[in-house]
């Protein structure tokens, strides 16, 4: 017996109806929250975590 | 006191002018930043894209609409061909129907200003072009001919009856069922085009045009749009301008997120209900956008990156050793 595999098949599914988050008039979804608050961490990362090869440098 | 360009002098401003840098300097090579830079993102986008794929809704095709709504097609028909819809009554680009149905602040009226470059005229592009191309059709054509050489007021008086009576039409054994009345040849002819629009026949014809690769969809998607199936399919995608759709994606992907500013304004009454909405909205953008550009020209706001200091936390340790 063959078996089908899809390789374009993702791991995690995101096709399902999108989750929403309302706060007053605010409306966001789940995905775009979860890619702001790493932008977030990101950039706070960016400037607070010292490059090692930088240690003991000027700047 | 500081030698301008014009050897003058002028005093010396924080906002304007920088330090002549006496500190090392050290070597940067910035390609094998860009090469590495380049090796991550491609990288993580192979990894996102085998994790989660991509967005992949089936297109929404008047061939689509018409086979899951077929009574809500013929009731959008019907007010393309009586030039009630709200694409006959748009304004520039597509017609000039309505006087003041353009948006405008003041004076201010771009869409005025463009005129109507993307003809439209509802009745013969959406409704008799497209029943005119079907082959071996006498019945049809005999309809069309009767249709378009019958009085304004005896045409007007078809359609009036047949936008009524399909209000409340069912779809029985493939075609659309309407009460009986004195509807002309109109009833003929918004059979012919929702069989044409179920086979799919109809996108094809008003997706022709002059060019060998078809790109132009502005014609099926103002038609789809006046019906209210794809704003049904917005709205519980949330899609719509009300529910932030600007910067929302299908299913839990995320979306454009920075069209935040863009769509908050939309939110904001009175833009919200206001009927120039998109002109306000897009103007406020554009004053925002030139204050941006300008930043190092306006003073107070030139001095917020200094006043708030974030550079000497990125740049600690040279202000550790300086000061």
């Amino acid at each position: 017996m063959l078996v089908k595999i899809d390789p374009f098949v993702a791991v995690f599914n995101l096709s399902d109806p999108g989750r929403y988050i309302h706060w007053g008039f605010i409306q966001i979804s789940l995905g775009n929250l979860v890619v702001i608050l790493v932008m977030v961490v990101v950039f706070v990362a960016a400037i607070l975590v010292p490059f090692r090869r930088d240690e003991g440098k000027d700047g | 006191m500081r030698r301008d360009h014009s050897g003058g002098s002028r005093s010396f401003k924080p906002d304007r002018d920088v330090e002549e840098f006496h500190g090392a300097y050290v070597p940067y090579d910035l390609a094998k930043e860009f090469i590495v830079a380049l090796l991550v993102v491609g990288l993580l986008v192979v990894v996102f894209a085998f994790l989660f794929s991509s967005p992949d809704e089936a297109p929404v095709t008047i061939k689509s609409w018409s086979m899951n709504s077929p009574v809500g097609f013929a009731q959008t028909a019907i007010t393309e061909l009586d030039g009630t819809s709200a694409t006959a009554n748009y304004g520039p680009p597509y017609n000039s129907a309505t006087p003041g149905a353009t948006q405008s602040i003041g004076p201010l009226s771009p869409e005025r200003w463009m005129g109507v470059h993307h003809p439209i005229d509802t009745s013969l592009d959406y409704v008799i072009g497209p029943l005119k191309t079907l082959p071996n059709r006498p019945a049809l054509d005999r309809a069309i001919g009767r249709y378009l050489s019958a009085p304004a007021s005896m045409r007007n008086a078809w359609d009036s009856a047949y936008e009524k009576a399909v209000a409340s039409a069912r779809f029985v054994g493939g075609a659309v069922v309407v009460r009986p009345g004195h509807y002309g040849p109109v009833a003929e002819m918004m059979s012919a085009l929702t069989s044409m629009a179920r086979s799919g026949a109809l996108d094809g014809a008003l997706l022709s045009n002059r060019q060998f690769y078809q790109t132009d969809y502005t014609k099926p998607l103002m038609f789809i749009a006046d019906g209210s199936y794809l704003s049904n399919l917005a709205q519980a995608r949330h899609l719509q301008g009300t529910q932030w759709g600007m910067m929302n994606e299908t299913g839990n992907y995320p979306g454009q997120a920075w069209l935040w500013l863009y769509t908050f304004w939309y939110q904001v009454p009175p833009i919200k209900t206001s009927p120039n909405g998109d002109l306000e909205v897009w103007s406020i953008m554009m004053v925002l956008t030139a204050l941006l550009v300008l930043l190092p020209f306006i003073p107070g706001l030139r001095s917020i990156p200094r006043l708030t200091g974030v550079y000497r936390l990125i740049w600690r340790r040279h202000y550790r050793s300086h000061i």
